[in-house]
């Protein structure tokens, strides 16, 4: 018999329909418990790593700094121990019964690349509960958790604990928020290479305008979108007042480098002609708009970080993110390291009972 | 067409023609002209004109003449000499002569008279997207000083102005007194002015600048030397500060990072310059007449009267606040 059109369009209605009343019969099973078949496993695993491996052709990986761990290792103690577990707790309970089970990346992640790990941190991977990033513009984010995921392999516990501040070391107890935002938030945790800012120093109505920002969306952080996911706009607005309280600043600074560089001059002057304005016309002065930050002091690398997320619009913000938008699009990148590195070294001068909000 | 309907036309026309010639009159018209420049290209006009019409009705009425019917025919001598004067001879001596006239115009109406003026003592005018930067030179113990989308000059003495843009190219055009000429990134161009009449005169960018070209002008105001130097005098020493709430919320809320008020906070230098600015006619370089709420409207948003303005909208400032910084500038006299 010659097999026609005829005889393959009812074959394939025929396997169409039987698909389609086994999946109705309830025959296949979805539960987590019972495992993949070898072969199942097997396949599912090795589209997912040509998956990878060809979504992270011509990412560029850009370099990596210390400074990127602190931030990363909080969020992982938060956001990613709970599936994977960490040095300071290795094999959590839940996640064993989980399918597939969330490998232990000490073992799995010399086997990818700094792109792969990107591509995996950023978007995540179907079926099998790994999430993308909250936020899909923040790519120095997720670079900075590459960088941290490319050390985890040598990090015991301590090191761990150390990197990854308080949270690491206390449960997330109830009524101790300031102190959860001080695992990564502690000035004495923070230098020039941190990604992270100083909370202490700013005013009550930038750290509102900041942590309101964070919850509705208008600045975009998936780190700081897990870290404040729990709280009330009560609590922010408690949080705010709690770091604005605690501040001992003073408008008074320190002696600013010796030299005028670049960085002081585009701070008390600006440029003009390419449309820049003095930074310390609206920071850092007295008569402030206290919506405005307070930048003397901060990490360097933090502000630089910013100034580029602002330039390129994705930096939002609180009510007046606007307006740096406009003014950072203006500067190159020489101009951002130097004032960054300007208002990094024009640290404020602690005064015990100084100035309090700012209000 | 009946003798009626062309009664009826001449009629209309004595009723529109007024409003049409008015048109011609005015802040911004090359047809009432206020200065010695303006009156030149005036002049020269005029001439044209006339002498074209004269010679447009000369040749439309030999074609009629040449068209009738019942004429004898001219002998092949008198047509020859017929063109040779009427399209040889006559139009030579009279582009001749216009050349002559014009090219005996164009010291006066360009600038080679202002290169002999240096560069420190004249009118910087710079232009930008989309508003005029002006730096008035220092002179007989004033200080220079730099002030935006308006000119004051004394009238019946010679200026000169040096034209520049950073941007784009603008041009620069006093309709009554003189003008036009470009202002080209890279290059500095000269123009020379003498206003003969007292008088406030609008001047528009004459070069497409971009999406807010059509709202890009300033005043000229034309004054006697007494009531100039008064105002040359007023301006050297800038505002005193008044400790006002607004005054205070101009620097509270950094508009100062780009505007400078002299004598109350730093040069900035991005922004119009906004010192005295209640004396100014205008508010965003001649768009909006320059009232209270006309400023609050500007600040609050920028674009939405401007499109494409520099300066981002402060909707986000409390009303409160807008309005005082709006009648702080209001104020500024």
């Amino acid at each position: 018999m010659v097999i026609g059109w005829k005889q393959t369009t009812v074959l394939v209605l025929g396997a169409a329909v039987a698909g389609l009343f086994i999946a109705w019969s309830g025959l296949i099973g979805i539960s987590a418990s019972t495992g993949h078949w070898k072969v199942t496993d097997w396949f599912l695993h090795w589209a997912m790593r040509s998956s990878v491996r060809t979504a992270a052709i011509g990412t560029e990986v850009p370099p990596f700094h210390d400074g990127m761990l602190p931030m990363a290792a909080g969020h992982f103690e938060r956001g990613c121990a709970i599936c994977h577990g960490s040095p300071a707790m290795p094999s959590p309970a839940i996640a064993r019964g989980m399918l597939p089970v969330p490998p232990d990346l000490k073992t799995v992640i010399p086997g990818w690349t700094d792109a792969e790990l990107f591509q995996i941190v950023q978007h995540g991977v179907r079926f099998t509960g790994m999430p993308s990033w909250p936020v899909t513009e923040r790519e120095d984010e997720v670079w900075a958790m590459v960088a941290f995921l490319r050390r985890y392999p040598e990090l015991d516990a301590p090191s761990y604990r150390r990197l990854a501040g308080h949270a690491a070391s206390s449960a997330h107890e109830p009524g101790r928020t300031p102190e959860t935002c001080n695992d990564c938030h502690a000035p004495d945790q923070l230098d020039r290479d941190s990604l992270i800012p100083r909370l202490d120093g700013q005013s009550q109505t930038y750290l509102r305008d900041s942590l309101a920002a964070y919850a509705e969306g208008t600045r975009r952080s998936g780190i700081m979108a897990v870290a404040i996911q729990s709280l009330t706009e009560r609590e922010r607005d408690a949080l705010a007042l709690h770091f604005a309280e605690k501040s001992a600043f003073d408008l008074q600074t320190g002696p600013p480098p010796a030299q005028v560089g670049r960085g002081e001059q585009i701070a008390r002057f600006g440029d003009p002609g390419r449309r820049i304005p003095a930074c310390l016309s609206c920071h850092d002065r007295e008569n402030a708009n206290p919506a405005y930050p307070r930048l003397s002091g901060q990490p360097a690398t933090y502000l630089a970080a910013q100034l580029r997320l602002f330039a390129n619009a994705r930096r939002g913000g609180g009510p007046y993110r606007a307006l740096m938008e406009r003014v950072a699009a203006n500067l190159d990148e020489q101009d951002i390291d130097a004032v960054a590195g300007y208002f990094f070294a024009r640290k404020p001068i602690v005064v015990e009972g100084a100035s309090r909000s700012g209000n | 067409m009946s003798i009626h309907s062309e009664r009826k036309i001449f009629g209309r026309l004595q009723v529109v023609l007024p409003f049409l010639v008015a048109g011609c009159a005015g802040r911004q018209s090359a047809l009432d002209p206020a200065g010695q420049e303006a009156a030149e290209v005036y002049h020269l006009s005029v001439v044209m004109v006339i002498g074209g019409g004269i010679i447009w009705l000369t040749v439309i009425g030999l074609l009629t003449h040449a068209c009738r019917r019942r004429r004898s025919a001219w002998s092949e001598e008198g047509a020859g000499r017929l063109i040779a004067w009427g399209g040889v001879a006559f139009p030579v001596i009279v582009l001749f002569a216009l050349l002559v006239y014009t090219v005996w115009l164009m010291p006066s109406i360009r600038p080679w008279l202002g290169r002999a003026v240096a560069e420190p003592d004249r009118i910087q005018v710079i232009g930008e997207q989309f508003w005029w930067r002006v730096r008035y030179p220092a002179e007989e113990g004033l200080a220079g000083f730099e002030t935006a989308n308006e000119i004051r000059l004394p009238v019946g003495e010679r200026v000169v102005f040096s034209l520049r843009a950073d941007d784009v190219i603008h041009s620069f055009w006093i309709p009554s007194l003189g003008g036009k000429m470009d202002m080209i990134p890279g290059r500095t161009n000269v123009l020379s002015l003498l206003p003969t009449k007292t008088g406030v005169f609008r001047a528009p960018c004459a070069e497409f600048c971009g999406v807010s070209h059509a709202y890009m002008a300033f005043s000229v105001v034309v004054m006697e030397r007494n009531a100039f130097d008064d105002w040359r005098r007023k301006q050297a020493s800038g505002n005193r500060p008044e400790g006002s709430k607004g005054e205070r919320l101009f620097t509270h809320h950094g508009c100062v990072g780009c505007h400078s008020v002299r004598g109350t906070t730093p040069i900035a230098g991005l922004g119009p310059d906004l010192t005295h600015f209640a004396d100014r006619s205008t508010v965003g370089a001649g768009t909006l007449a320059n009232t209270r709420k006309n400023i609050e409207r500007f600040i609050r948003d920028p674009s939405a009267i401007k499109p494409g303005a520099k300066m981002p909208a402060f909707d986000m400032v409390p009303p409160g606040d807008i309005a005082a910084i709006s009648g702080y500038l209001a104020g500024l006299r």
